[in-house]
């Protein structure tokens, strides 16, 4: 399976340089990892030497974050051209819902970082516009004790919404550092824990591959590819 | 050890496992923190059927038993640790088995000297590897064939500079006296 690892930051959101973590990742058994720094802080540090890393793919990709849902889609238009992969820093109840209406994005990530997650009308815009929902594993690593019960809370009342309405769903650690890096087998172990059946655990593991393979193609307008 | 029928032995597992952190990190505060993460993640009453022991640490490598049931579990209850007394830290699973042997000798690398670090490179014939220390005019080498030392019991292959003779070691600029 082409296992992807679609929500890295790397320097300066991070504390590792894009080829740290392609070597790290390359080593825990990824096949590819998606660099999504913050659409305020600009390009990865040194996402050229990533491309170098032999035996995994690096995408350099974007996460958006907007303090309203105006400037959200604003954005969105703007970066969806000349980018593989684009995600929303979500967390926010109105961001999340904005963000699952919006076409363009790819990725709707940690949106359970507010203890929001992302209900019911959000859950059936993502289905009707192909918005993938992350599942970030990054809280329950770092999280103990209370916060990390409500945490859970949240995730487990939005996993039953994902497996009602069929959402694409995605598996990532929103790893800042290579230590924040966990191996697919880990995060299916620690999914399998939250109550994701293990055969949609390896689903949401390769679906960025598949993702960006469609991105990757040149859609001339919705539904229509130049060939 | 203690007797038990042996239709009620409990069976094992054990998870050979690698320490990726940004400092030394002591047997005992590992422990401590792979047993705190195990009691806020399970609870008293799930740790317990989890029966988890922690075999040996060097520091780097080690092995942790658990029961056979809950190896998803542990590995788990592993991936949730991010720090060990305060410094940054990560275990990575190299994977399980069913007996200490297997786990050793399959996953826990027998030399302290991995092959491919970057150390000074010794190619003799038959006879190729890293230098892993150098004392006066013997030479310890941390051999690429991992078989060349079976049977003796011993890490590295012994050599000396004479053995070296026209072949420099310290080709690279790198001399300690030889």
């Amino acid at each position: 399976m082409n296992f992807y690892e679609c929500n890295l930051h790397a320097l300066p959101d991070g504390s590792d340089s894009a080829s740290r973590l392609a070597l790290a990742a390359k080593r825990l058994g990824y096949s590819g990892i998606i660099i999504t720094n913050h659409s305020t802080t600009g390009r990865p540090f040194g996402f050229e030497a990533a491309r170098r890393v032999e035996g995994i793919e690096v995408v350099i990709g974007s996460e958006i974050v907007a303090k309203n849902p105006r400037t959200l889609h604003a954005k969105a238009a703007s970066l969806r051209e000349g980018s593989d992969f684009l995600a929303v820093h979500g967390g926010d109840e109105k961001i999340n819902r904005a963000a699952c209406e919006d076409p363009n994005v790819d990725l709707l990530a940690h949106p359970h970082d507010g203890r929001s997650g992302i209900g019911v009308a959000a859950a059936k815009a993502a289905r009707d516009n192909q918005v993938a929902i992350c599942l970030d594993l990054g809280p329950m690593i770092r999280l103990r004790g209370a916060a990390r019960v409500r945490w859970m809370e949240a995730v487990r009342r939005d996993l039953d919404l994902i497996g009602k309405f069929d959402l694409n769903l995605m598996i990532s650690t929103g790893a800042r550092s290579h230590l924040d890096l966990r191996s697919p087998r880990d995060l299916v172990a620690l999914a399998e824990l939250l109550g994701l059946e293990r055969r949609r655990a390896v689903e949401a593991l390769a679906l960025p591959k598949s993702i960006l393979d469609l991105n990757r193609r040149s859609w001339a307008s919705v539904g229509v590819e130049l060939v | 050890m203690r007797s038990w029928l042996p239709v009620l032995r409990d069976r094992r597992r054990y998870i050979a496992f690698e320490l990726e952190a940004e400092g030394r990190v002591s047997r005992g505060e590992l422990v401590g923190e792979i047993r705190a993460a195990q009691s806020s993640l399970f609870g008293d009453l799930g740790a317990a059927k989890n029966r988890f022991r922690m075999i040996s640490f060097d520091g780097r490598f080690g092995l942790i038993r658990c029961s056979h049931k809950r190896t998803e579990e542990c590995r788990a209850l592993l991936a949730t640790v991010g720090s060990v007394a305060g410094t940054r830290a990560a275990i990575r699973v190299r994977g399980i088995s069913g007996s200490i042997k297997a786990a050793t000798e399959k996953y826990i690398p027998q030399s302290t000297l991995q092959p491919d670090e970057n150390k000074r490179r010794v190619d003799l014939g038959p006879v190729s590897g890293s230098v892993a220390r150098v004392i006066g005019r013997e030479i310890d080498l941390c051999p690429d064939d991992r078989k060349m030392t079976e049977g003796s019991g011993t890490r590295y292959v012994g050599l000396t500079s004479f053995d070296l003779c026209g072949e420099d070691i310290d080709a690279d600029g790198t001399s300690d006296g030889l």
